[in-house]
């Protein structure tokens, strides 16, 4: 008997469920690709974007295409698909809906070593263009470790609970500390440093693209690997023991990979912990609970919401720009509102 | 047979409960708490950029002669938002301790009912739109603001057929606060008045007049009294939804009437000053680490304690750097969050 | 040799002992009971052979290894655990819940193998729940959920079966229909079964083994016959019992009790 014949009607319906999902969504970011690549301040016709693709443009068409669009574009997509699979993982270890990169800090770290860096060292412009990521990456990173140690106990380990709860003080400290900082900015620093923390795709570079894409090629494949293990934690630590989870060892290893992906991410793109709460929410309500299904789904849905928050951002307004951050917040509540509203829990 | 012993076991979780109350501590507390309040105000009123001594606050409170400039300081400027900043101080405690009654969640405060972002959103409106709004008209949209945010909340979590589940309302809440949060965003951004709008945000006493006093403290009492003859039902209701059903709870009405009362509470103090939300937050954890789990209890205590911690807030806010005052809100969160941390280390979390 | 031998084990903190100086020996191929009033320490007795609490001295050992040493994979593919409190989390089907129960065998990623399918099948077919295999787990009722967690401990396909109170929120007839399939497992399978239970007829009448607990120590161990008399109900729950035989089984019944007041005395019928 092939395992074809093992499965249950509802393991079937549920790939194909899946199937489905995957092909829509791979339909809809493409669509969403090909809007985004004709967006934008000097307009291309899709011919015209069409004849640069394949290297018959003028040398403004593919400075254009090449050098601005499709790398910022790109930069959104792993993005989204980071800060979605970083959530995902997040709720996963924590067992709280309300889990996202921001519980471990991350959004507040950043946020604050980029607004030091900018308040004692330089003015925002000046700076060289890889400073910024640097700073925010440390200060995510450092944020994280210090709510780590601050939750860990002797004995006990990281019980999610504690995690979340020093997560949420952290956090608000860290946000106390910049609204005093926020006062003493001047208008110029501060309105760069707001941009910032509202979440924008600002780093338009093949560099950042470098830069983000190995955590992603590493981490990505790590979790979903550790999908069953997920799977496992989500039945609560007594089932988990006894079906011979390493509880303490896997969660500090998941953990570590959440932080590592949403800070790359959130040094990049500002604050757009958003993304990180609602794509797993969707998901699952996509595809169910299995980590095998939401965490290659959530990548999917994280990575259209960014890129469509992206190009609508730029469009809305021409010629200024929204952050997409806040688009993201705009289109995506709404939808997640109607979501809670329509389904049983 | 099977029914009557559930019905037992409630009963007994509920008298559990009960016994981790301890009245004399409570007792206690309620008076020690009562007698520090009373004294930090007289401080707080004396102390500030010119130094009163205690003898002329008294005369001024006993004996007010409109004719010394040092009474007139006293009564149109440091004592109504001494009192403005106790009241807020209770408001924010006592609404977190509902939150986090009603959610069973213990990172639960009024920001999650989109009071927080409604508030906030309708203030960057105004900053946008009415650049020039009296202070009063600021205070009254925001507070529709907050009414707003936790309007939606309220009606999307109650939507579903199942009705508003704690999670629901955690969830619902969350993405409010960003929908709400991003667009307020966007327009501080756009308009430039994200500065203004933070400094706000911030949080701050120093407007209080007398007027807003006026206003505001009669709804204020009323809504500290019905959290108070809600406590018990709160109590149950903390226990479990099964729990307060099979106690015969109406938790429909419950839980409406709780969030009138947050709404009361919390948005008359947000629009007044500003998102001081950690009160809130960490309020009740201290005062369930006082006075055990019952509600009854933890109601006055955290009104008396948030009352406190504000006052005491406001007054390190006024005497850090004279003559500027240092954001209320960003010093509470440096004061809560030492303390917070050392909860959650102690396997705080219970709720 | 003892399938788990429980060697001077002390449990809880330092300064407040739950468990002191345990030892016990679970029987091989037997089902063993675990009795005693509420706070006692059973439930931390299972809990530590189930290594969610850690001793502070002493050990626990599977088949002659102390547990602790062990690979908690290779542990979790000897023996399966029910907890008290298991909840499943909304949105999985009875089939992909019971199907959790293969993880310790699995390796990292990879599909279910056949050899998962067959136990996992088996498990649905044993706990009869094929035809709820496709119906979101928590759906179902108290029962059928119970089940759904006896199945996917059997789906784990281990020797030895350890159950915090399963029949606990089960009407009579669901008490039953889960005590003897646990019973048709032992018999049919030779599998080790380790349970608490509160009810002492179905103690008595389940298992071949029982160990009676009071205060953080065993206060006696044997067959029901030895364990369940009008001294020991008296010590261990401070009952009066009444006791007949069991017309199913050779074991002793109580019929019915009363609070002890002091010395009265008990009778056997």
């Amino acid at each position: 008997m092939t395992s074809k014949q093992w499965k249950t009607k509802s393991q079937l319906k549920k790939e194909r469920q899946v199937k489905l999902s995957v092909a829509i969504l791979l339909i809809l970011i493409s669509i969403c690709f090909l809007i985004s690549l004709n967006t934008g301040h000097i307009r291309l016709t899709p011919q015209e974007t069409f004849m640069t693709l394949i290297g018959q443009g003028t040398e403004q068409q593919s400075l254009i295409l090449f050098d601005f669009r499709l790398p910022r574009m790109v930069v959104a997509i792993l993005v989204g698909v980071g800060l979605a699979v970083s959530g995902a993982v997040l709720q996963g270890v924590v067992r709280n809906p309300l889990a996202e990169p921001g519980i471990i800090g991350i959004n507040a770290g950043a946020g604050l070593a980029v607004m030091l860096f900018i308040s004692f060292f330089s003015s925002a412009s000046a700076a060289p263009v890889f400073v910024m990521p640097i700073i925010a990456f440390i200060g995510a990173g450092g944020a994280a470790v210090l709510i780590y140690v601050l939750a860990y106990k002797r004995h006990e380990g990281i019980s999610p609970i504690r995690l979340v709860l020093t997560g949420v003080a952290i956090a608000a400290g860290i946000n106390a500390l910049m609204i005093v900082l926020t006062l003493n900015l001047d208008p110029e620093n501060y309105q760069f440093l707001a941009t910032w923390l509202a979440g924008s795709i600002w780093g338009s570079n093949w560099k950042f693209v470098l830069a983000l894409l190995p955590w992603l090629i590493i981490l990505i494949p790590f979790v979903y690997v550790k999908a069953s293990v997920l799977n496992v934690l989500n039945l609560g630590d007594e089932t988990a023991i006894g079906l011979g989870a390493h509880m303490e060892k896997e969660r500090r290893i998941l953990l570590a990979s959440a932080v590592g992906l949403a800070a790359a991410c959130v040094s990049i793109s500002g604050g757009i912990g958003f993304v990180g709460l609602i794509a797993p929410h969707l998901t699952r309500r996509l595809v169910g609970d299995k980590h095998e299904y939401i965490i290659p789904i959530s990548a999917m849905v994280g990575a259209l919401l960014l890129l469509a928050a992206d190009t609508l951002g730029r469009w809305m307004m021409q010629p200024s720009e929204i952050p997409a951050g806040i688009i993201v917040a705009v289109i995506g509540s709404p939808y997640f509102l109607y979501l809670l509203a329509k389904t049983k829990d | 047979m099977e029914w009557s012993n559930q019905q037992m076991d409630e009963k007994e979780q509920l008298r559990k409960v009960k016994e981790t109350a301890r009245p004399t501590v409570g007792i206690w507390i309620l008076s020690a708490g009562t007698l520090m309040l009373i004294f930090s105000l007289v401080l707080s009123i004396s102390l500030g950029a010119a130094d009163i001594d205690f003898k002329t606050v008294w005369g001024t409170v006993f004996n007010f002669n409109p004719e010394l400039v040092e009474h007139q300081i006293i009564w149109e400027l440091r004592m109504p938002r001494v009192i403005g900043a106790a009241i807020v101080g209770s408001c924010f405690a006592v609404s977190g301790a509902l939150m986090q009654g009603m959610t069973r969640n213990p990172l639960a405060d009024s920001g999650l009912l989109g009071l927080n972002a409604g508030a906030a959103f309708m203030l960057a409106l105004c900053f946008a739109f009415f650049p020039g709004l009296s202070y009063t008209y600021v205070i009254l949209f925001s507070f529709l603001g907050a009414a707003l945010g936790a309007g939606i909340v309220y009606g999307v979590g109650s939507l579903s057929e199942n009705g508003l589940t704690p999670i629901r309302l955690v969830l619902a809440g969350a993405a409010v606060s960003a929908l709400l949060g991003a667009l307020s965003e966007g327009i501080a951004l756009y308009y430039e008045i994200g500065q203004d709008l933070a400094f706000w945000y911030a949080g701050g006493v120093s407007g209080t007049t007398w007027s807003h006093l006026k206003v505001v403290t009669p709804w204020l009492c009323i809504a500290i009294l019905g959290a108070i003859a809600l406590s018990r039902s709160i109590t149950i209701l903390s226990l479990g939804e099964e729990v307060a059903i099979g106690l015969g709870e109406k938790m429909g009405r419950v839980k409406i009437l709780s969030a009138i009362i947050i709404l009361i509470l919390a948005g008359a103090a947000v629009s007044v000053v500003g998102a001081v939300s950690f009160v809130g937050l960490i309020v009740p954890h201290l005062a369930r680490r006082l006075v055990g789990h019952d509600y009854r209890w933890i109601i006055p205590t955290s009104a008396l304690l948030g009352a406190l911690l504000v006052v005491f807030a406001d007054l390190s806010a006024r005497i850090i750097n004279p003559p500027y005052e240092t954001p209320i809100g960003a010093l509470i969160a440096l004061i809560g969050v030492p303390f917070f941390l050392y909860l959650a280390r102690k396997g705080g979390g219970q709720v | 040799m003892d399938a788990l031998d429980v060697n001077k084990i002390s449990v809880g903190y330092s300064n407040n002992l739950i468990i002191k100086d345990l030892s016990v020996a679970i029987p091989k191929h037997k089902i063993t009971t675990i009795v005693g009033p509420n706070g006692c320490g059973k439930s931390t007795l299972i809990k530590t052979i189930v290594r969610v609490l850690q001793v502070q001295s002493g050990a626990v050992f599977l088949e002659g290894k102390a547990i602790h040493t062990l690979d908690t994979k290779e542990v979790a593919k000897r023996m399966a655990v029910l907890p008290q409190t298991a909840q499943a989390p909304s949105g999985l089907t009875v089939f992909e819940l019971v199907s959790y129960g293969r993880f310790p065998h699995r390796k990292r990623m990879g599909r279910l193998t056949q050899k998962d399918y067959e136990y996992i099948y088996w498990a649905l077919d044993v706990t009869g729940l094929n035809d709820l295999k496709d119906q979101p787990a928590n759906a179902l009722s108290g029962g059928q959920r119970q089940r759904v967690w006896i199945a996917m401990a059997l789906s784990q396909g281990t020797d030895i079966l350890v159950l915090d109170e399963p029949t606990t929120y089960l009407d009579l007839a669901h008490q039953l229909d889960i005590l003897l399939l646990l019973q048709r497992l032992n018999k049919e399978e030779g599998r080790t079964i380790i349970m608490v239970l509160h009810d002492l007829n179905h103690a008595s009448r389940f298992s071949d083994y029982m160990i009676a607990m009071r205060d953080g120590a065993v206060i006696t161990e044997g067959t029901p016959n030895e364990v369940m008399t009008c001294d020991y109900l008296r010590k261990v729950f401070q009952i009066n019992a009444d006791l007949i035989s069991c017309p199913h089984s050779t074991n002793p019944v109580c019929l019915s009790y009363q609070l002890c007041k002091n010395n009265s005395e008990c009778k056997v019928i």
